[in-house]
């Protein structure tokens, strides 16, 4: 016996090396890729097509449904592919691929269902899921918590939706949601009203919408490729279920205000709690609350197509961030504190960009160019615009003329790739029922602009910093379910 | 009065001796958990430490079926084990007696206690932040307890106070308030058990308060005094209990005293470590050193690794490769450092934390290269400029949400070629690092003393030149070095990986948790000085004039070494020029046998391979890093030359026939010993519980503040080496915890003569931290086992049954 080869002798690790590779996992990948080659198919289709092809009356697939296919398809995709080396010798491993596989179907199952069972239940599924996977070590007795949490939340959103679309079904004696759409003239406005605002609150329950981000911000005992999934694919059905029945609200003006104050507080809110996480993954819950806040405003704004390519956009941004969150540990020294000296000459140039920005955006979109909600959109376009510009020019590593240079490249490209999106996913919705449906402009709307404004002077100023309430407060109002923090270590499951 | 306040600090600095310290994330300074339970014999220490943190101190029983049934225990050594404790029965008996008693295992809470622990989480996350918050904890600059006491009336979550002025003023104030219900003698009692509350947060600001103060510290204080200030603070008012209750620190009583009390899990890991201890001596070649090659012919060159692990592969492949010797020294290379990259604005101690750094070094750009800027300083320049716009924008309250708008179809783009072509990925970044010049190529550490204008007496820049010397002198005495080949290498090491919040557990742990080429290259630099090569020659080191040294580095996750060769002299050419070609050749054999032991892995393309992990973001397990440590050879590379110890023997060089007075040894045994020592206990630690002495899976991981991890949610802050350093997979381990095996070559009164005058390294082996075997170059090779006590048992050599 040579002595010298590899051997299993007790010296060597070798014979520890190897890992079964299961099947699931390969096979949940390729088919989720397989999907997603169908649905670009559907949404090459739909665009030729311009319309909606109904099965049975169960399902309807139109516009919205390619877009949202494809791209809640290209996310599970990732995710999948990510996973497959990410999760390696986990434990759960198949029942990971399991959820994440079935979720992906559930999705988009909801996003093509036209009978109203077949819709609720997909939401509820895509729920139960979800929490599911938020529990994903099940000896882990925070993880079971933070997703018993989040299933209370699910369930209720889904009762919700249930209620809504019974009422919905109930006073037009239909049961597709294409067919109570077109009937929509005959329901009484008192059941109307409270059906919509049942819906509404689904939504904002799934989108995480204050005062419902708890559940949200208590969902990082997620792996985090689920978190990422989480975050581009299932909180933004919010805006999904408000585009769907966009027909039932659009008329409303004042129920449209009211979606707009519950975004928009959220969107403030949100980032306003971003400023005090110290961690990332809820420094990222923080985000995507206020990003959803806005998906939220878009729509109340008559703006569906735009929500959709926020959450389009905001999928890939945040589900990018999950997945790189490993990334954020650094060594740092003390600031010194931002100390913003602005000369004239810098404020010229910020402002005058910041109107080009504001031309190009509305010139591009089509928003804006009229008196409407759109001028909205338009004026947080031209306040970030601003806002880009102004960091750029205080870049003093930058030699003088890459940050001339850089200002209208960044500007343009940045603009220009949102606006060919914005007007592919327009032209490609528009077959859906209501893509686009702008309100007239109200002082709601005037007032969410100065306090957009108010809030961006204050952060830019450090008002806020003076005041050792609010600090407390967005900390506590941050906070995860008590029941799902980690204080004892040796409760951290380790089986 | 006056006395008030010392017993004060000597209760807690008593209490605090039990808290593990536990560094910031971005420098993972390798330390024992259970540090302050040494001087306690290892069965004793971990049932202490078990009552106070909960965690486990041997491995699950399930660990040892694994090892009994892949026959890694050795039935006889272990029915030996067993008979000398007078414990009968079968192994397998054992071993379900074993299971059964895991079901005991239960912690009780208390519904305050938790909501204390809780609330007192959020506000030490919000106070030690380094930089994660945009607006963080107003106040800081006080101090904790004063900071919290003007937040807390704030705090909804504490409803009982209303104003800062109902709350003492200062923490000493604050204490005592609340100890004066109790007697003085129950104090440190009272103080351990609320530092083991949340040993995570303890053991940071430990090693903040009584390391070198460092800028975090100095801009906001925070001490263990302040930390027991506030939590007893909030305890009354949050009406938790404020005492431990009764029953613990009982584990003490129940213990005992003497031999009797050894644990059945003692006894199988003892009994597995001296299985492995018996084939690790088998495979050390004995024969070997009796015929010192003092005749063989001059290498081409010598090249010294550090003592790491992972060298042990490649400098078996180097040496396969051509005529080389390889060496083991401490991958510091005995410079101890403050160091401060270029680009950089951080300091850094590059030496282990045995060690006070004595100098600083800095990198200055070369005064023989193009003073302009460099495609390097372009691109940092402006990914620095690029990363610092996009943070401005995220954060920003109105600009956030154009700016996803903007932006996310970049973000999707990248996400998709990161994700589904990590190779090409790779391949993208070892452009950008080709285009970009590496720094030690336009750069030069500041070796010698100069005047530094922010330099301070106790830490001057540079070093004089007898310290250089005495640096270089030292390396070699340790190694026992007496010739010189034509190049001689110093090579430190680095990782290179990509999201990955560990990146510093996989560097040089010699250097504090840092890579260790600046050390190599400060190290080449003085040897290569004029006036250093002229006083070594005086001391007995006669360097040959066509004697060159240089650095490299040591890529442990490609296992490609990079040489730093900027000024070797145009005679030397041809020689570099074969290293190089060589030391190619050795890194695709080192890494086809390390890619055989990564789940998952090429194995058809090992190098390619080794590349993909170093920049792929979905890899949890980018290399193994030091996982499989299990013993430390201390002699002459002939004991070890052509044996495959599977990396996991720390390796330094050492010839007992240059030291006759034993004073290298001794440097050897009071310094790189006992560091490898603290890094066999973290594996071993957080092996056997990877909640309580590690930092779980990094599938559910959350940084927070630029110091740690959290586990999900948040909480107490994780210490020590995540899931999968570890494991293979959740329920294979990778690491075997194995207790260091220390093997020196010298003549056994030597080492018994260091042990009598370190006590203190002694102590460690009498307590069953680690073991050591000496073998004896002067009764024939003979290997001796030491027993504690300074006494030696021979070890009995069974007739090699082949």
């Amino acid at each position: 016996m040579a002595g010298q080869t590899r051997s299993n002798e007790a010296v060597t690790l070798s014979e520890t090396a190897t890992v079964s590779d299961s099947l699931v996992p390969r096979a949940a990948t390729a088919a989720v890729w397989a999907l997603f080659l169908l649905s670009l198919g559907v949404l090459a289709l739909t665009a030729w097509e311009r319309g909606g092809w109904s099965v049975l009356d169960l399902f309807v697939v139109d516009g919205l449904t390619a877009v949202v296919w494809t791209v809640v398809t290209f996310f599970s995709g990732i995710v999948h592919s990510y996973s497959r080396r990410y999760m390696a010798g986990d434990r759960y491993l198949e029942g990971y691929f399991g959820r994440i596989f079935a979720f992906t179907v559930v999705v988009m199952t909801m996003t093509a269902a036209d009978h109203v069972v077949l819709f609720v239940a997909a939401w509820l599924a895509m729920g139960l899921l979800m929490a599911s996977l938020i529990g994903h070590e099940r000896e882990w007795a925070q993880a079971q918590a933070a997703a018993g949490t989040a299933r209370r939340y699910f369930l209720a959103s889904s009762a919700l939706l249930a209620a809504g679309v019974a009422i919905l079904g109930w006073t037009t004696g239909a049961t597709a949601i294409t067919r109570i759409l077109q009937q929509a003239q005959q329901i009484p406005r008192l059941a109307l009203l409270a059906a919509v605002c049942c819906l509404f609150l689904a939504a904002t329950i799934q989108s995480a919408l204050f005062p419902f981000h708890t559940w949200l911000l208590s969902s990082m005992t997620a792996p985090t490729p689920a978190s990422a999934l989480m975050h581009a694919g299932f909180v933004n059905a919010g805006g999904i279920l408000l585009t769907r029945f966009a027909p039932l609200l659009s008329g409303e003006t004042l129920l449209m205000s009211a979606i707009v104050v519950v975004g928009a507080f959220s969107a403030l809110l949100g980032q306003a709690m971003l400023l005090v996480q110290t961690d990332v993954k809820r420094k990222l819950g923080a985000s995507t609350m206020a990003q959803m806040g806005f998906m939220i405003l878009q729509c109340g704004l008559g703006f569906f197509a735009a929500a959709v390519t926020h959450l389009v956009l905001h999928g890939f941004y945040k589900a990018y961030l999950f997945l790189s969150s490993g990334e954020a540990v650094e060594r740092t020294t003390p600031g010194v504190g931002k100390h913003t000296e602005s000369s004239l000459a810098r404020v010229g140039v910020s402002l005058l960009t910041a109107i080009g920005g504001g031309v190009l955006f509305a010139v591009l979109t089509g928003k804006g160019t009229e008196l409407n909600s759109g001028l909205f959109l338009t004026f947080v376009v031209v306040l970030t615009t601003m806002h880009a510009t102004r960091d750029i020019l205080r870049r003093a590593v930058l030699l003088p003329w890459l940050r001339l240079v850089s200002v209208p490249v960044i500007v343009l490209t940045a603009i220009g790739a949102y606006a060919a999106l914005f007007n592919a996913i327009s032209t490609i919705i528009s077959g859906a029922p209501m893509s686009e449906a702008p309100t007239e402009l109200t002082v709601v709307h005037v007032a969410l602009a100065g306090l957009f404004t108010g809030a961006y002077l204050a952060t830019e100023l450090g008002w806020h910093r003076s005041s050792e309430r609010l600090y407390v407060a967005l900390l506590n109002i941050s906070q995860p379910d008590p029941d799902t923090i980690l204080t004892r270590k040796e409760e951290y499951d380790d089986a | 009065m006056t006395l008030e306040p010392d017993a004060l600090t000597d209760s807690i600095d008593r209490a605090a001796e039990t808290v593990g310290t536990v560094w910031p994330l971005h420098s993972f300074v390798t330390a024992n958990p259970l540090a302050g339970f040494e001087d306690d014999p290892f069965h004793r220490a971990v049932a202490e430490a078990e009552q106070l943190f909960g965690g486990r101190g041997y491995p699950h029983p399930s660990v040892f079926r694994q090892a009994w049934e892949n026959g890694q225990i050795d039935p006889d050594v272990l029915a030996a084990e067993l008979d000398a404790h007078d414990v009968s029965g079968e192994p397998e008996t054992l071993l379900e007696e074993m299971t059964a008693a895991e079901s005991g295992r239960q912690a009780e809470t208390d519904a305050a206690a938790e909501t204390l622990d809780r609330v007192l989480s959020k506000w030490l996350a919000a106070f030690l932040d380094q930089g994660q918050a945009q607006w963080s904890m107003p106040g800081r600059d006080q101090g904790f307890y004063a900071a919290w006491r003007d937040l807390v009336p704030h705090d909804d979550e504490v409803p009982t106070c209303e104003d800062p002025a109902d709350l003492p003023e200062s923490p000493t104030t604050a204490l005592e308030t609340v100890l004066s219900e109790y007697p003085q003698g129950r104090w440190e009692a009272l103080f351990e058990h609320h530092l083991a509350a949340l040993p995570g947060w303890t053991g940071f600001i430990k090693q903040r308060a009584d390391g070198h103060a460092g800028p975090w510290q100095e801009a906001y204080p925070v001490s263990l005094l302040e930390y027991l200030a506030v939590r007893l603070t909030l305890a009354d008012l949050l009406d938790a209990p404020v005492a431990p209750d009764e029953g613990e620190g009982e584990a003490d009583e129940t213990a005992g005293t003497g031999d009797e009390d050894v644990p059945l899990p003692e006894m199988w890991l003892t009994a597995w470590e001296k299985s492995y201890r018996a084939r690790l001596l088998d495979h050390i070649d004995r024969g070997a050193t009796a015929s010192q090659s003092t005749d063989d012919q001059r290498p081409t060159a010598q090249l010294v690794f550090c003592i790491d692990t992972r060298s042990e592969v490649i400098r078996r492949h180097v040496e396969a490769a051509g005529p080389y010797e390889t060496h083991g020294y401490a991958g510091f290379f005995g410079v101890p450092m403050r160091y401060k990259a270029y680009e950089s604005d951080v300091e850094v101690d590059a030496c282990p934390p045995i060690v006070d750094p004595q100098h600083r070094v800095t990198e200055r750009r070369r005064s023989d290269t193009d003073a302009r800027k460099t495609p390097r300083d372009w691109w940092s320049q402006l990914t620095t400029a690029g990363r610092k716009h996009l943070k401005s924008l995220k954060t920003n309250v109105a600009a956030a949400f154009t700016f996803v708008e903007g932006g996310g179809s970049a973000y999707g783009g990248a996400m998709a070629a990161r994700t589904l072509f990590p190779s090409k990925v790779a391949d993208v970044s070892g452009a950008i690092d080709d285009w970009t010049p590496d720094p030690a190529e336009i750069c030069r550490p500041t070796v010698d003393r100069c005047a530094d204008p922010e330099g301070d007496e106790a830490l001057p820049q540079g070093m004089t030149l007898a310290e250089k010397v005495s640096y270089a002198e030292t390396a070699f005495d340790l190694m026992g070095w007496e010739e010189f080949a034509r190049l001689v290498v110093f090579t430190g090491h680095a990782s290179e990986t990509t999201n990955n919040p560990f990146d510093s557990s996989l560097d040089c742990g010699a250097c504090a948790g840092n890579p260790g080429g600046p050390n190599a290259r400060v190290l080449a630099a003085i040897c290569n000085d004029e006036d250093v090569r002229a006083a070594l020659r005086t001391r007995g080191f006669d360097v040959p004039a066509d004697t060159v040294f240089l650095a490299g580095e040591h890529n442990t996750t490609t296992d490609e070494v990079t040489l730093f060769d900027g000024h070797v002299p145009e005679s030397h050419a041809t020689d570099l020029e074969r290293i190089r070609d060589d030391l190619e050749r050795a890194r695709a054999a080192a890494a086809a046998e390390r890619t055989e032991s990564m789940p998952g892995s090429d194995r058809a393309d090992a190098v390619r391979d080794t590349e993909r992990r170093t920049a792929d973001w979905a890899e949890t397990r980018p290399e193994w890093g030091l996982a499989g440590n299990a013993s430390f050879v201390i002699g002459p590379r002939e004991l070890t030359e052509g044996r495959d110890l599977d990396g996991r023997a720390f390796l330094h060089s050492y010839d007992w026939t240059t030291d006759p007075d034993g004073e290298a040894l001794e440097a050897i045994v009071t310094g790189p010993l006992v560091v490898t020592q603290w890094i066999n206990n973290q594996y071993y630690f957080a092996t056997v519980d990877n909640g309580v002495y590690g930092s779980g899976s990094k599938v559910t991981q959350n940084p927070r503040g630029n110091v740690g991890v959290v586990q999900g949610n948040g909480g107490d802050l994780m210490t020590g080496l995540p899931l999968q350093s570890l494991m293979a997979a959740d329920d294979q381990p990778y690491h075997q915890p194995l207790r260091l095996t220390a093997v020196i070559h010298a003549p056994v009164d030597r080492v018994t003569d260091i042990l009598r005058d370190h006590a203190e390294v002694a102590e460690l082996f009498d307590n069953g931290w680690l073991s050591l075997t000496v073998v004896n170059p002067e009764q024939d090779e003979e290997a001796f086992h030491y027993q504690g006590d300074l006494e030696w048992e021979p070890q009995v050599r069974e007739p090699l049954v082949h």
